[in-house]
C-alpha cells in the first residue's frame, strides 16, 4: 500500500510538473517586471528540475507541513481541503446513504417480483436516473422548484447574513439548499445500486442452496432473508467499499452546476491554474481513500464470505 | 417383502413449463405408488420428468413451471389440496430430499452445523443445545469423523462426499417417512458414490423409511431399489418389482436400456454395444401416438397413431405398450 501510495504521488506530481510552471501567465502583465517573476519562481522552487521539487514537496508533507496555496491568498492548503472536505461530505453521505437505503432494498424487491408491474417501474426508474445527465437534470430541478415554485434556493449552500441565526435555523435553511443537490446525486447512483442488487438477488435466488432451504421446511422469510440476502449482500459490500472515495472526491459537474465550494471543484480549479500544492494534497488525498477503500472492500469481504477468510 | 400400507400415491401428475416457445410437459401424466419402508427406483434419460416429479412432490417447482392437473397422496391426504404452510411443515420433516449437486447445495455463508440445527429447530420442539446435541448425533450418523469440530466448519471446508453427508444428515434429521434422493450420487466419484449409497442403504434399513431414488444409473438402480419405474417423456413406462425390470423387461424402452448396459460378456464377444437408436423427442414437438415409437424397433401403425395405456401385464408388473417384447433378460449387473 505505501508503494503504491509513494508511486501516485510521483505520478501525479509529474504529470502537474508537465502542465509548466504557475506564473508564466505573469509574463503577458507589462505590470510585472521578469526580476519578480523571477523571485517569485526561485521561492517556489520552480528553477529546480521537478522530481528535486517532488522531494522537497513530499519531505515537508509528510513533516506535517501541507504548504500553502500558490494563489487564494496563501492561505494553508489544510484549511482550503477541509472546508472543502466538510462541504462535500455533506452532500456525498447523504446522497451515498440515501442511493444505498433505497436503492438496495428496492433492487432486492424488484428481484422477487421480477417481471412485475413494481419491477418494470423500477428498472425505467433505475435507467432514467443512471442516463440523466446531472447538469441538465440538475437545472431541470431549479427551474421547476426553485424559478418556477420558489420553494428550494436556487445554489449554494446557506442563506447570506444566516450564521447570527439561531442553530435550529441555521440546520433548516442548510437543509433546504441540501435537498436538490441530493436528490441529483443520489438519482444517478440510487439506479446502480438498485440494478446491482437486483442482479445480484436475481443470481443468488435461483441457486441450489435456496432450494435446499425451502426443501427443509424453512418459512419464506427465512429463506430470502437468512439464505438469499446474505450471499446477495456479498458483492454490493465490495461496491460499497469502493464508492467511499467518492464521498470525498465530490462531483464536480454537480457542485458546478449548484455553486457548492466543494472538492470537486477545489480540485479541478486548482489543477486548471496549476496551483500545485493544493492540487496534489486533493489528488492524494482522493487516491489514498481510493486505496483504504479497497481493503475496506477487501476486509468487509472476508467478514461476510468464510470462502475468503484470509487464515 | 411384505405388502404394507400405501405411503405415497402419485395420480396422473402433470407440471408443465408455459415457456415463451411454448409448453413443455415435463411430466404428463405420471403416477406411481410408493409403500412404507419400500424403496421407488426412479429412472430414466434426463429430461424425462423424473426431477420436475420430485421437485413436484415437494411443490417446489419453479415458474413457469406449474402443477396442471393431478393427485399426490401422502399418508392419505392430497398434498396439493394443502396451504403453503401446511405444505412447508411437511417438508423437510415428513418429506426430505437430498439433490445432485453437494457443492453448491449447502449454502457457503453458514456452518453446516448451523445449517442442520435450522432444519431440526424449525420442526421440532428443541432447545438451541439439544439441536446442537442432535446435529452433532445425526453427522456422527451419517459418518463424519469429528462431528464437534465439523459443527463449526463451512461447507468449503469438505469434500463433496462429506458434504453429500451433510446433506443426508440434515435430510434425517426430523425421521422422515420418505426421503426423495434426486439424482444424489451422481456427482460423486464411484467410490464415494458406493459409500453413499451404503449409508442411504443402512439408514433406510434402520429407520424404515421409504425412499425415491432418482437416477439415471441401472446399476444403483438394482442395487437399491424394490420397484422400479422406468420414465420416458414425462411418462411411465413401465412399473414392476426389480426382479421383473431388470429378468423380464417389456417395454422395449427399457430393454433397449437395460441391453445397452456393459456388461464383461459383451465384451468377450466383440460385438458393438446396443443402443438405443434416434434421441430423446424435443419436448416443445412430441411424436404422435406412444412417445417411443420413432425410436422403437417393433412400432407399428397402431403405435404412431395411439398412446397406449399403462397396463399390468403381469401381477406388479405394469408396462406402456401394445407390443410388449417376450425375451427374458440375461442378469446384468
Amino acid at each position: 500500500m505505501i508503494p503504491l501510495f509513494l508511486g501516485v504521488a510521483l505520478v501525479t506530481f509529474a504529470v502537474l510538473s508537465l502542465v509548466g510552471d504557475p506564473f508564466a501567465q505573469m509574463a503577458i502583465n507589462p505590470r510585472i517586471k521578469p526580476e519578480d517573476i523571477a523571485r517569485l519562481r526561485h521561492a517556489w522552487g520552480f528553477d529546480l528540475p521537478w522530481y528535486l521539487r517532488f522531494f522537497k514537496w513530499f519531505w515537508s508533507m509528510i513533516t506535517g507541513n501541507w504548504g500553502v496555496s500558490i494563489f487564494a491568498g496563501g492561505k494553508p492548503v489544510t484549511e482550503l481541503v477541509a472546508r472543502a472536505i466538510a462541504y462535500t461530505l455533506r452532500f456525498s453521505l447523504a446522497s451515498l446513504i440515501l442511493a444505498f437505503v433505497v436503492g438496495v432494498p428496492i433492487g432486492i424487491y424488484s428481484a422477487l417480483h421480477q417481471y412485475t408491474f413494481f419491477d418494470y417501474f423500477f428498472t425505467f426508474f433505475a435507467f432514467f436516473g443512471m442516463s440523466m445527465p446531472t447538469f441538465w437534470f440538475g437545472f431541470i430541478l431549479m427551474m421547476i422548484f426553485g424559478l418556477k415554485l420558489g420553494w428550494l434556493p436556487l445554489g449554494g449552500v446557506m442563506t447570506p447574513g444566516i450564521e447570527t441565526a439561531p442553530l435550529f435555523a441555521r440546520i433548516l435553511d442548510q437543509a433546504k439548499y441540501m435537498v436538490l443537490p441530493v436528490i441529483v446525486l443520489s438519482l444517478f447512483s440510487m439506479g446502480s445500486w438498485m440494478r446491482y442488487a437486483r442482479s445480484s438477488m436475481l443470481e443468488v435466488i435461483r441457486q441450489d442452496y435456496v432450494r435446499t432451504a425451502r426443501a427443509k421446511g424453512l418459512p419464506e422469510r427465512t429463506v430470502i432473508f437468512k439464505h438469499a440476502l446474505r450471499n446477495a449482500l456479498i458483492p454490493i459490500i465490495t461496491l460499497l467499499g469502493l464508492s467511499l472515495p467518492g464521498i470525498i472526491s465530490g462531483a464536480t459537474i454537480t457542485e458546478t452546476v449548484f455553486s457548492i465550494p466543494g472538492m470537486g471543484r477545489l480540485t479541478v480549479d486548482a489543477m486548471l491554474s496549476n496551483d500545485y500544492p493544493v492540487a496534489m494534497v486533493c489528488l492524494l488525498l482522493e487516491s489514498s481513500l481510493l486505496i483504504v477503500g479497497n481493503l475496506i472492500a477487501d476486509l468487509l469481504y472476508a467478514v461476510v464470505d468464510p470462502r475468503i477468510r484470509y487464515s | 417383502m411384505e405388502r404394507e400400507e400405501t405411503l405415497l400415491d402419485v395420480r396422473n401428475l402433470k407440471t408443465y413449463f408455459f415457456t415463451d416457445d411454448g409448453v413443455v410437459k415435463a411430466v404428463d401424466g405420471m403416477s406411481f405408488t410408493i409403500r412404507k419402508g419400500e424403496v421407488l427406483g426412479l429412472v430414466g434419460e434426463s429430461g424425462c420428468g423424473k426431477s420436475v416429479a420430485s421437485l413436484s412432490i415437494m411443490q417446489l417447482v419453479e415458474p413457469p413451471g406449474k402443477i396442471v392437473e393431478g393427485e399426490i397422496i401422502f399418508k392419505g391426504e392430497d398434498l396439493l389440496k394443502k396451504t403453503p404452510e401446511q405444505m412447508r411443515k411437511i417438508r423437510g420433516s415428513e418429506i426430505a430430499m437430498i439433490f445432485q449437486e453437494p457443492m453448491t447445495s449447502l449454502n457457503p455463508v453458514y456452518t453446516i452445523g448451523n445449517q442442520i440445527m435450522e432444519a431440526i429447530l424449525i420442526h421440532q420442539d428443541l432447545s438451541e443445545e439439544e439441536a446442537k446435541k442432535r446435529t452433532i448425533e445425526l453427522l456422527r450418523l451419517v459418518g463424519i469423523p469429528e462431528p464437534e469440530r465439523r459443527f463449526n466448519q463451512y461447507p468449503h471446508e469438505l469434500s463433496g462426499g462429506m458434504r453429500q453427508r451433510v446433506m443426508i444428515a440434515m435430510a434425517m434429521s426430523c425421521n422422515p417417512d420418505l426421503l426423495i434422493s434426486d439424482e444424489a450420487t451422481t456427482a460423486l466419484d464411484v467410490t464415494i458414490q458406493a459409500q453413499i449409497l451404503e449409508l442411504m442403504k443402512d439408514l433406510q434399513r434402520k429407520t424404515g423409511m421409504a425412499i425415491l431414488f432418482i437416477t439415471h444409473d441401472l446399476a444403483l438402480v438394482a442395487e437399491m431399489a424394490h420397484s422400479v419405474a422406468v420414465a420416458y417423456t414425462g411418462k411411465i413406462v413401465e412399473y414392476g418389482d426389480v426382479y421383473q425390470i431388470f429378468k423380464k423387461p417389456r417395454h422395449p424402452y427399457t430393454y433397449g436400456l437395460l441391453s445397452s448396459v456393459p456388461s464383461l460378456k459383451t465384451e468377450k464377444t466383440k460385438t458393438p454395444l446396443p443402443a438405443i437408436e434416434g434421441m430423446v423427442p424435443n419436448p416443445y414437438k412430441m411424436p404422435s401416438g406412444c412417445h417411443f415409437n420413432p425410436r422403437c424397433p417393433f412400432a407399428t401403425e397402431r403405435c404412431r397413431k395411439e398412446m397406449p395405456e399403462l397396463a399390468e401385464i403381469e401381477p406388479g408388473h405394469l408396462v406402456r405398450c401394445f407390443h410388449p417384447v417376450a425375451v427374458e433378460k440375461e442378469a446384468v449387473s
